[in-house]
């Protein structure tokens, strides 16, 4: 009872980026409990895109027929999977679909549950679940004496390629609970009001209420362009009407960790933090100099948002070539 | 400079009598009936549900009378004590009374209570650096009382009162009061689920008529309801009106204890000169957890509402608070694990409404029983609870709806007499400091003889703001020591959802001198003024009501605070 399953959720022909930082951290700590980390994929996934999360190191691929992107038949699923395979933990990368197939999961197997998990650590040879509290004031630590399931908050787990070889894919045939077909798929797609899902973007051009109007955010829009990213927003701007709210960043909207976020015209509030701290690079662009933002940027520029960022966009495109 | 302007001239789009009274009761199917309604689920309105859940106890004919649910506690916080804040240290009696089989040491285990106070210390503060230690003045004598949390004692009273029967039914907000032929017949539930226009999401749930017996409006300080039933019934007419003061704390995490409590009484970091008009005081209380062992210290700044300078900030007058060496000596070296904000009545007896009215009366602060002279409130909110608790059952006893021997019991009570004693001491302040000092020494040498008669005020609302410099001083967030208002909303555990309705009225468009007064005062960064608004003429005030936790300044100053969907605001634990 070492091993570690993870759900591996796909989209034409993709694995979606927290499943990869699930199954990543799960092969880390697997090797640490000496046990193995295992997907469980659903639907139409091919041999080679099944067999390629070994390189990001699962050893096997439990393939199942059930429809993607519900939640019962993967929880039918996965619970199949763990009790032939004595597997002891569920890994899971996030995101609304994550909760409900954990909660589901959970229940099924009389297994303890932690959501909104930011780390996750090996103790005894068993697995410790790190949980931000109290509106992130306060560290809340989970230990199972028996199966856990342990869901992450979105973007807590870093993708990593180990150069190993593919994994073994392995049929397995589910049947599924009467409740679990009673949902059909209509139709799957991205999400609301936005062109890009900001959460997958590896850069992010965020805009706040230093923009001036709803006029400024193209400015904005122009730069992310140039750059291959997506906008994103504070809520001050979503409130004011500027930007839609599955733009919006911080403690009531998203949270996200870009390689790069640009902020611009956001003075830093604890509340839009959250949302972006584990951002690999911060550069923010700002007139106020006093400016919390500037306290954990990596770079900041005190300056006018009308000037720096058409030069910006300009240069960026003069470097791309275009 | 902009023009002086007083906020009454502002006030917000609102009648209370039309929209918080609601006079036609829906089909008695769609009822839900209680006995008592209880509005408020903090110290004053829990105080009242275990007693009167004792009272039912020991009276089972008259249990089964009241139907299913005898008693109905309606919070509109996520849990009981969640909204409730206060200094605090405690004259003990009124607890005791309550929970005659709990011991003080039984209190600490609880978690609500942190210590019996042994040494007290009042000092002048002449400047940022200077203090002189004055001999205890009998209002700050607090040997003996207690150290408590109230947002920790709410939880510990809604957990004994749920245990006794009682129905907490938290996440509530009572939107409005039931009238019918003159009688209070309950309240009407908030509607959950609704949009920033006001329109019903998927998720839409209307309120409901809560229909019972008896009502009792706990509200705290501002109470929703209370204002309207003050308006409607009339119980204001011949008091004075009340006025209010805003408290801000934070609690620490301390690496030496404390070993007494401190009040400081200025006139620094305040301008007292009649200009400015600013009166206030602090305190510093030690806070030993018994289950943690954790030194803890609750510390605050209380600003009186009636002050000129909009520029008056009570959240960054707390921080500069901070920077006196007093304080570092006590705080330096620790970490701020609480912060909150909270309103209180400041009148006294001659600012207490008619408490009753037919169906329903008023206790805790909501009735304005607070001695802010001694900055004490909890034990007369617990006592009123319990009295009003007798009366209600007194009533119920005999079938009809006069509730008017509680207005009795109240002013026989300790509440009463305490409150009767300091009549005269708060408001002398009015005409300054120095010039109202000796008139507050003579009140209280003489136990409130002198001066004799009645002293009238005015609303805090009618003074005229003008844009001082107050705000020069205060000092710059370093997220260490000093915090901005913005992280302290966001470790007070305020998530309200961003497309909640407002549930703050203003005027948007306000001259400068109010704008900046909403925005100074707010704790919660509430108020903002956009870049480039005109320095003078009238401001478009942007309203971040989401950042709201519900202190209920706004109310004194020219807005209304109402009751928000049930869940949103802070979340307090140790407040």
């Amino acid at each position: 009872m070492t091993d570690i399953l993870v759900y591996a959720l796909h989209y034409r022909g993709a694995f979606n980026k927290n499943s990869l930082g699930a199954v990543s951290e799960a092969a880390r700590l697997a090797g640490e409990l000496g046990g193995e980390a295992d997907a469980v994929v659903v639907g139409d996934v091919g041999d080679d895109l099944a067999a390629s999360l070994g390189s990001y190191g699962a050893r096997k691929v439990y393939r199942a027929a059930a429809p993607e992107g519900l939640a019962q038949p993967v929880v039918d699923v996965m619970a199949a999977v763990m009790t032939d395979h004595d597997v002891r933990y569920a890994l899971f990368g996030g995101g609304l679909l994550g909760f409900e197939i954990g909660a589901g999961l959970a229940a099924r197997l009389g297994a303890g549950v932690t959501m909104e998990v930011t780390a996750v650590n090996v103790e005894d040879g068993a697995l410790a679940a790190e949980r931000p509290i109290l509106g992130d004031s306060s560290i809340s630590t989970s230990r199972y004496r028996g199966r856990g399931i342990i869901i992450a908050r979105l973007n807590a787990f870093e993708i990593r390629e180990r150069g190993e070889g593919p994994a073994t894919v392995e049929d397995v045939e589910v049947e599924l609970s009467p409740f679990s077909t009673q949902a059909t798929m209509v139709r799957r797609g991205e999400q609301r009001g936005a062109d890009v899902n900001i959460e997958d973007a590896d850069v992010l051009v965020a805009g706040g209420r230093g923009l001036g109007r709803a006029e400024g955010f193209q400015l904005a829009e122009e730069l992310a362009t140039a750059l291959g990213g997506a906008v994103a927003a504070t809520r001050a701007v979503v409130d004011a009407g500027w930007y839609p709210y599955a733009a919006q960043i911080g403690q009531t909207g998203k949270t996200v960790a870009p390689k790069l976020y640009l902020a611009a015209g956001i003075s830093g509030a604890i509340q839009h933090k959250v949302g972006m701290q584990g951002s690999e690079n911060i550069v923010a662009i700002n007139k106020d100099a006093n400016a919390p933002i500037f306290e954990f940027s990596d770079l900041g520029v005190v300056g006018d948002l009308n000037k720096i960022l058409p030069k910006l966009t300009a240069a960026v495109k003069a470097r791309k070539g275009r | 400079m902009a023009e002086r302007a007083a906020p009454i001239d502002y006030g917000p789009p609102v009648d209370p009598r039309a929209e918080f009274i609601k006079r036609e009761l829906d089909d008695p199917a769609e009822q839900i009936d209680v006995g008592v309604a209880i509005v408020g689920g903090g110290t004053a309105g829990l105080a009242c549900a275990n007693r009167l859940m004792q009272l039912l106890a020991e009276d089972p004919e008259m249990a089964q009378r009241l139907g299913e649910v005898p008693v109905a506690v309606i919070e509109k916080a996520k849990s009981c004590g969640a909204h409730s804040l206060s200094g605090a240290v405690m004259r003990p009696d009124a607890l005791r009374e309550l929970y005659p089989e709990l011991t003080r040491e039984q209190w600490r285990e609880e978690g609500f209570a942190f210590g019996e106070v042994t040494k007290e210390a009042v000092y002048l503060l002449p400047g940022a650096t200077a203090k002189v230690k004055l001999p205890t003045p009998p209002p700050f004598r607090n040997h003996g009382n207690e150290v408590v949390s109230v947002s920790a004692l709410a939880r510990f009273q809604q957990r004994t009162a749920e245990e006794r029967g009682a129905y907490v039914l938290t996440e509530t907000s009572a939107a409005q009061l039931l009238v019918a032929d003159g009688v209070v017949r309950g309240v009407r539930s908030g509607d959950k689920g609704r949009g920033k226009d006001g329109e019903p999401l998927p998720n839409f749930e209307p309120g409901t008529d809560i229909v019972a017996r008896a009502t009792v409006l706990a509200e705290g300080c501002w109470g929703h309801l209370t204002g309207a039933a003050i308006g409607e019934f009339g119980l204001g007419e011949g008091r004075e009106p009340q006025v209010w003061e805003l408290g801000v704390k934070e609690v620490w995490r301390v690496p030496r204890p404390l070993d007494r409590v401190i009040h400081t009484v200025g006139p620094w970091p305040l301008k007292l000169a009649a200009r400015y008009h600013q009166i206030g005081g602090t305190w510093i209380y030690p806070m030993k957890d018994a289950r943690t062992g954790e030194d803890l210290v609750s510390i605050g700044f209380v600003v009186d509402l009636e002050y000129a300078d909009a520029t008056t900030s009570p959240h960054d007058l707390l921080q500069l608070f901070k920077t006196h060496p007093l304080v570092r000596g006590i705080l330096e070296g620790g970490e701020r694990v609480a912060w909150g904000a909270k309103a209180l009545p400041g009148g006294g007896y001659w600012s207490m409404p008619r408490l009753t009215m037919p169906g329903a009366l008023l206790a805790g602060d909501a009735a304005g029983l607070v001695d802010t002279v001694a900055l004490k409130g909890v034990h007369h909110a617990l006592r009123s609870g319990i009295l009003a608790a007798d009366a209600v059952h007194a009533a119920l006893a005999r079938g009809d709806h006069d509730l008017s021997a509680y207005e009795r019991a109240v002013q026989d009570s300790p509440i009463g007499r305490e409150l009767y004693q300091v009549r005269n001491t708060r408001q002398p302040f009015s005409k300054g400091f120095l010039q109202g000092g000796a008139a507050v020494n003579l009140s209280i040498a003489t136990k409130g003889r002198f001066p004799a008669g009645r002293i009238h005020w005015h609303r805090d609302d009618a003074r005229e703001m003008f844009v001082g410099d107050s705000a020069e001083s205060y000092p710059r967030a370093d997220g260490k020591y000093i915090f901005d208002k913005l992280s302290s909303v966001y470790l007070s555990g305020n998530a309200t959802r961003d497309d909640a309705p407002n549930h703050i009225r203003v005027r948007r468009n306000v001259p400068r001198a109010i704008a900046e007064t909403w925005r100074w005062m707010c704790p919660a960064a509430v108020y903002e003024i956009p870049d480039g608004a005109p320095a003078d003429g009238e401001v478009d005030v942007i309203v971040n009501y989401t950042n709201c936790v519900q202190c209920g300044a706004i109310t004194a100053k020219g807005g209304r605070l109402t009751t928000p969907e049930g869940g949103d605001g802070p979340l307090y634990r140790i407040t």
